[in-house]
């Protein structure tokens, strides 16, 4: 009975859609005020605007704090990935589309490994050093290409990791194919998680404030049209590598620190997954919006860790979730909860 | 032929198109005369089923939602909900405002794309018909349709569309951009499709001058409304359209 008359008043509803109501959405009254700059005249609305930051931040130190030792491993690498994810967005929001993140990531791994095993460099100086001189090396290394645009910068910032990988295994530098091992690790999982947690959301936040600044509208307008850009009189090349060095930074942090979390590198720091896995993340997470890549990383690892007990069907399943996320919600998961949170739906009538 | 009947568009709470009601009869050129932002490229998008296709990607993006009201009838046939491709096999044919023509194929080779729908046959028909009404397209067969000129791209462009067969036209915007010279020519071709191939046609544009005296009847549309309609001659001798779209 109950059933019945909710099915007629949908049945209804539908009908009224049908004839003469339309959705209506409208912006919550503080976004309709402002879009970006927020005018805060309440508590409510402090708390509006602090929900989504604060509530993430403060949930993911809970479950770093709670968990047992093999799922706070998969949160570092959940970081890790997080922040390639935020780079690569970043690149592409400055119209890079890089298939290398493997290259930064690489880089980064090899000089706090070198540093670490032949100079016996401690981590807290070995990290920072390799932030900023593997960015740089990254940002020389592909200087001459970027005037390339699309899929051609992306060609070459796919070979470059794979020519470093097969380099180093035929020339055997720095360990060959066995790679540097039993460098020294961190003190303990603590400051393991501190560090790659802050990072992860400075790097967010900074790079979200950066973007939307007068300097970053300049990234954002060379993907728009870069020639409109260069008719205003901007050098797009030397912006172009400003934000690759940005970019290859984050990475190579990445890499530094995992080098140390694992007490080793290698070879294996090349490898696609680096690239592709970043890429996956943006396309599920939202394009565009730096905080997408970084929750579609957070779905990605986490999954692939529960994924494991399946086998080889692992990379099924793993696809499968892959494909009806990016056809169900071809805009990305931040996209959709950030519209849900920010707009009301309500039919009206047309008069 | 073609009736709307109290159309209504939105873009998510804009109104583009606001009660509007058309009819087209047979054999007519209408014109729909507006300045920018008056809703005539969102009307013949309707018209051609075109909004359809926008509505369901802005859909699945996320993105503005289009919702569109009303009803419109072409042959006593209601198509409000049919999709683009089946509006053009029943001869609903538009060409679209900015003269998109595929640039890097020649000028025949774009004119033979254009025929797909049609048999073999009635295409040689249909291209000799095209050079016919725009005899400065043959000497540039063999040229790549991005080498042309603007004017040449829009006539182009509507031979493209005339390759459909079409029973209805719509133009939108065929004008925009042209010099006054190529704009008078084109619309002596337009008078001219209309007489050898029988074709009803609906203009959309803001030169006013060159249109009106050509169309058979015109409507008015300003911000999605409906403020003045006529024959091409009440119009033309409108002191407000004068006013507004002459620039006496």
């Amino acid at each position: 009975m109950l059933v019945a008359a909710g099915l007629n008043l949908l049945i209804k509803k539908r009908d009224m859609a049908k004839e003469n109501y339309r959705k209506e959405r409208i912006d919550r009254c503080i976004k309709a005020r402002s879009d970006d700059i927020y005018a805060i005249s309440s508590k409510n609305e402090i708390l509006y605007l602090l929900f989504p930051r604060v509530i993430p931040i403060a949930a993911l130190g809970i479950i770093a704090l709670i968990s047992p030792l093999y799922w706070q491993k998969v949160i570092i690498s959940a970081c890790i990935f997080a922040m390639l994810a935020v780079s690569w967005d970043f690149l592409s929001s400055c119209g890079m589309l890089s298939l290398g993140q493997a290259l930064f990531f690489g880089i980064g791994s090899y000089i706090a490994g070198i540093l670490n095993h032949y100079l016996n460099l401690p981590f807290y100086i070995t990290i920072p050093v390799a932030t900023i001189s593997g960015g740089l090396l990254s940002t020389i290394l592909l200087l001459p290409v970027v005037r390339l645009r699309g899929i051609y910068f992306a060609m070459v910032t796919l070979i470059l990791p794979l020519m470093l990988m097969r380099g180093i295994e035929a020339t055997r530098i720095f360990g060959g194919n066995e790679g540097i091992t039993g460098l020294s690790p961190f003190p303990n999982i603590w400051v393991e998680l501190i560090i790659i947690i802050t990072a992860m959301w400075v790097t967010l936040f900074a790079l979200r404030r950066f973007i939307s600044s007068d300097y970053g509208l300049i990234f954002v307008s060379i993907r728009d049209n870069d020639r409109a850009t260069m008719a205003s009189g901007i050098n797009i090349y030397a912006f172009k590598a400003q934000a690759l060095f940005i970019g290859s930074c984050i990475c190579a942090f990445c890499g530094a620190f995992m080098t140390h979390s694992y007490m080793f590198t290698g070879i294996p720091v090349f490898t696609m997954e680096f690239s592709i896995l970043p890429i996956a993340a943006s396309a599920i997470g939202g394009i565009g919006s730096l905080a997408g890549p970084l929750l579609g990383a957070f779905v990605l690892v986490p999954l692939s860790e529960i994924l494991r007990e399946f086998g080889t069907l692992r990379v099924v399943f793993y696809g499968l979730v892959l494909v009806i996320c990016v056809v169900a919600l071809p805009e990305g998961i931040f996209h959709y909860l950030s519209r849900k949170y920010n707009e009301m739906e309500r039919w009206v009538k047309i008069e | 032929m073609l009736k709307v009947e109290n159309l209504m568009v939105f873009y998510e709470n804009a109104l583009a198109i606001n009660e509007l009601s058309i009819h087209v009869e047979e054999g007519e050129i209408v014109g729909i005369i507006g300045s920018n932002s008056a809703g005539k490229t969102t009307l013949v998008n309707t018209l051609s089923g075109l909004l359809l296709d926008t509505q369901l990607k802005e859909k699945r993006k996320g993105g503005e939602r289009i919702t569109i009201f009303g009803r419109i009838t072409f042959l006593g046939k209601d198509i409000t909900n049919l999709w683009a491709d089946e509006r053009v096999k029943m001869g609903i044919v538009l060409s679209r405002e900015r003269h998109p023509v595929f640039v890097e194929s020649d000028v025949e080779e774009n004119l033979k794309i254009a025929a797909y729908i049609t048999t073999k046959k009635e295409m040689k028909e249909n291209i000799a018909f095209v050079y016919k009404v725009f005899p400065s397209l043959v000497p540039l067969r063999k040229r790549k349709a991005g080498f042309l000129s603007g004017g040449e791209q829009q006539m182009l462009a509507i031979g493209m569309s005339l390759m459909a067969k079409p029973r209805l036209l719509l133009l939108d915007e065929p004008l925009l951009g042209l010099s006054p010279t190529i704009q008078v020519k084109l619309i002596e071709s337009i008078v001219q499709i209309r007489k050898d191939a029988n074709v009803t046609i609906l203009i959309c544009e803001q030169f006013a001058r060159p249109v009106l005296p050509i169309i058979d009847k015109g409507y008015v549309l300003e911000n999605g409304m409906l403020t003045l309609e006529g024959t091409g001659k009440e119009l033309y001798n409108n002191p407000e359209i004068k006013a507004a779209y002459f620039g006496v």
